[in-house]
């Protein structure tokens, strides 16, 4: 047995004890943080995996911004949170049948799952690499093969702080800001955006891009909201509106301007087809356009508070 | 395509400046939807007379590109929600100040209907599976314009259609897994040539459609969710984002289930179906609000869709084809008008009980006119559109007599329709001691709320055309 073996089947057990730990846990502050615990250990296992993009994404999302958000619902409930009178053995059953089934599917769906797919568009994927404009293949497919579904993800993202807004809470009790706190986070700031568009440009050629970046940079964002060091981003301010919109904008315009270039008469239209030669560079201005929309529309949906998302 | 393709692109651009230009989102959204409906009626003419298009999204080969697929019926579903959408945007923006809506409702109304059209081109499951999330999403966020009281529905329907997506998407994963395509017709070739057993994907997308779709026993936050939304969003919900995942039902069993497993799935739409429109029949007669009842008749509507699709996947007989989708069309057209109508008089006369709307065919006569005529539709009166569609579900299950059985369930959920729509209407004729409205009725809403239901039933005369058109 190999190191890596070992490695491999603690960070499995490690995992297993992690999510049983969240579910089982009497506090919530404890469960939540039992769960970023979990985030972070999932990213690593990604990782090993070989999905570096997912573990970015992992590590920023589902650890990071996932786990400030649960901490600020926490902050905002009633004082008396009694450790919840759970429900009865016999409410607790139909739930329990319901786990069951669930794990039963997918545990059948995951026996099924081929472990090395036979076919898949990989092959083609990287003969066309070469004419996507970026010589990374997650990007590329991303931005370039798949740009459409990259294009109605961010209205995903954009509907979900639209929806957010509609269900805005409350202001949290003043909070007292420690000082250490307070100068930590100004020296995290330039590191973490420096990081952040670190993550975007080696999206060009190894994993990295927009949707990591942007949550790196919301992440600098939360923390400087959370010390109380950022003045509030008001909704009905234009420039926080077309900074939010960017992403989609510069999507659109760039598929309307490749319309243009590329239209000849007689000829079918092609949507979101980059010319080559322009290709890296509307591929690039998308990216950094959407890593701001997607910070400033992720910092939005975990600190925003009632009045400055109703606007 | 180019019609097709600037049809979903207006609605996004309109969402966007929407968003951007606050003052002006209103009639922006509304002028986009009457251009929409023009795009979406040159699209269908573009069709009609050069034939079925596709476009690879992106200019790259089939397999590597998200495809888009412009047919007629395609572009009849595309004509459908532009149509839809510009009905209800052109009622809302006529009594939006007055009925306390949200400006909200515009951007998030734009982005719904750029959704939905972008999801009846595509024929790729990976690009449905990122529409049906906007979808849903739009769709809880439109819910939510009510404020508080619409928060419990909207998290109800927020948790199961993220449910519904989860489950799809496992079933896709499993598909690509074993075959490498997202493609529906490339991947239909795929699985004709090496066929492993693909049943579990199948079961799975089809239960996470079924959720998403509020199809019987998975219904249950759509009563809800539909009732306690502002008026014109439970119309564009009913009416049209339901039908999403109908059609996306539609094409992945009739597509991708081999014959065998085709009869297998067949029984399930068949029974789901039937017991659709008995049991959303019977909770529609029998509640004491309005909406719910407007929204349990959606139930049992679909019924006759479940119906239709089971009959097409168990006969092999595209006849029910045409059954299914002008059923699609007759019941979106009808639905508006009802919400709409119920909305306006529940509005002006003050309450939700179906008891406010006493005497109603005196004070709001004409509101109360388009829900009995839309009402008709929803029974089968002829010639209503309904009715043409109930014709075409019939006719074909007479000459194939081994399923007489469904006949007494279609007889049971026609009279238990026209039972609950009589409900409302006897109600409405009791002029003995009417509910005055609270304040004085505005006349161009209810007109408004009864032109869909007067395009149901000219939908008769149209029903030659549509007929070839869906000639399957």
């Amino acid at each position: 047995m190999s190191g890596d073996f070992w490695f491999d089947a603690l960070l499995g057990l490690l995992l297993l004890q992690l999510a049983l730990a969240t579910i089982l846990a009497r506090q919530l502050a404890a469960a939540v943080m039992l769960y970023v615990v979990f985030g972070l250990m999932l990213a690593l296992a990604w990782a090993r995996l070989g999905a570096a993009d997912l573990a970015l994404a992992e590590a920023a999302i589902g650890a990071g911004l996932t786990g400030a958000l649960l901490f600020s619902a926490l902050a905002r409930q009633p004082k008396a949170l009694a450790p919840a009178q759970g429900p009865g053995r016999v409410e607790r059953l139909p739930a329990l049948l319901l786990c069951i089934a669930s794990s039963t599917v997918l545990g059948w769906t995951l026996w099924q799952l081929p472990l090395q797919p036979q076919h898949s568009q990989l092959p083609a994927a990287l003969e066309q690499l070469g004419s996507s404009g970026t010589e990374h293949l997650v990007t590329a497919v991303l931005l370039n093969f798949r740009a459409w579904d990259t294009l109605l993800e961010l209205l995903v993202l954009l509907l979900a702080l639209l929806g957010t807004r509609l269900v805005a809470a409350p202001e949290p009790a003043a909070l007292q800001h420690w000082p250490l706190a307070r100068q930590w986070s100004k020296r995290l700031l330039p590191l973490l955006v420096l990081v952040a568009f670190f993550v975007l440009w080696r999206g060009a050629t190894a994993p990295g891009g927009a949707f990591q970046a942007g949550a790196l940079l919301a992440a600098a964002l939360v923390v400087l909201r959370l010390n109380g060091q950022l003045p509030a981003l008001r909704f009905d301010l234009w420039w926080v509106r077309a900074l939010i919109l960017a992403g989609v904008l510069a999507f659109l315009l760039a598929g309307l301007l490749s319309l243009w270039l590329n239209w000849q008469p007689e000829q079918a239209v092609q949507w979101l087809r980059w010319p080559l030669p322009l290709a890296k560079g509307l591929i690039l201005l998308i990216e950094l356009s959407a890593t701001l929309a997607i910070g400033l529309t992720l910092t939005l949906l975990v600190v925003g508070e009632r009045k400055e998302l109703r606007g | 395509m180019s019609f097709a393709l600037a049809a979903v692109l207006l609605p996004l651009l309109a969402a966007v400046l929407a968003l951007c230009w606050r003052s002006e989102a209103a009639r922006l959204v509304w002028l986009s939807t009457l251009f929409s409906l023009l795009l979406a009626l040159a699209a269908l003419w573009q069709v009609v007379t050069f034939g079925p298009v596709s476009m690879q999204l992106g200019g790259w080969q089939t397999g590597l590109a998200i495809r888009w697929h412009l047919n007629e019926l395609s572009a009849l579903l595309l004509l459908m929600t532009a149509l839809i959408h510009s009905l209800v945007a052109s009622y809302s923006f006529s009594q939006w100040r007055d009925a306390g809506l949200s400006a909200d409702f515009w951007p998030l109304s734009a982005l719904l209907q750029a959704a939905l059209s972008s999801l009846f081109l595509s024929v790729d499951l990976f690009n449905w599976y990122v529409t049906l999330e906007l979808l849903g999403l739009a769709a809880v966020a439109l819910v939510l314009l009510s404020g508080k009281k619409a928060l419990q529905a909207a998290m109800r329907y927020l948790l199961l259609s993220l449910a519904g997506s989860l489950c799809y998407l496992l079933g896709v994963a499993l598909l690509y897994g074993h075959y490498g395509w997202l493609d529906v017709p490339q991947l239909a070739v795929a699985i004709s040539e090496e066929p492993v057993d693909h049943r579990l994907a199948l079961w799975l997308i089809t239960a996470g459609l079924m959720l998403k779709a509020a199809l019987w026993p998975l219904h249950v936050w759509l009563p809800a969710a539909h009732a306690a939304a502002p008026a014109p969003v439970s119309a564009l919900l009913s009416a049209l984002v339901v039908k999403g995942p109908l059609f996306m039902l539609y094409m992945i069993w009739g597509q991708l289930a081999g014959p065998e497993l085709a009869v297998t799935g067949s029984w399930l739409f068949l029974l789901t179906g039937s017991m659709a429109l008995v049991v959303g029949g019977w909770s529609a007669l029998r509640t004491p609000y309005a909406k719910v009842m407007v929204a349990y008749s959606t139930v049992a509507q679909l019924g006759y869709g479940l119906l239709a699709l089971g009959l097409m996947l168990h006969l092999t007989d595209p006849a029910f084809t045409q059954a299914l989708f002008l059923f699609v069309l007759a019941h979106a057209l009808a639905k508006t008008s009802t919400f709409l109508a119920v909305g306006e008089m529940q509005l002006r006369l003050g309450g939700k009980r179906l008891s406010t709307y006493r005497g109603a065919s005196q004070t709001m006569p004409l509101a109360m006119f388009a829900v009995a005529v839309a009402g008709g539709s929803l029974i089968g009166l002829p010639p209503s559109g309904g009715f043409v569609a109930k014709w075409h579900l019939l006719l074909p299950l007479w000459q194939h007599s081994q399923l007489w059985w469904l006949l007494p369930v279609i007889l049971a959920g026609t009279l238990l329709s026209a039972a609950y729509i009589f409900r409302l209407v006897v109600l409405a004729f009791n002029r003995a001691k009417p509910v005055s409205p609270d304040f004085a009725p505005v006349l161009l809403p209810q007109w408004l709320a009864l032109l869909p239901a007067l395009l149901v039933w000219m939908l008769a005369f149209a029903s030659g055309s549509l007929l070839s058109w869906l000639g399957g």
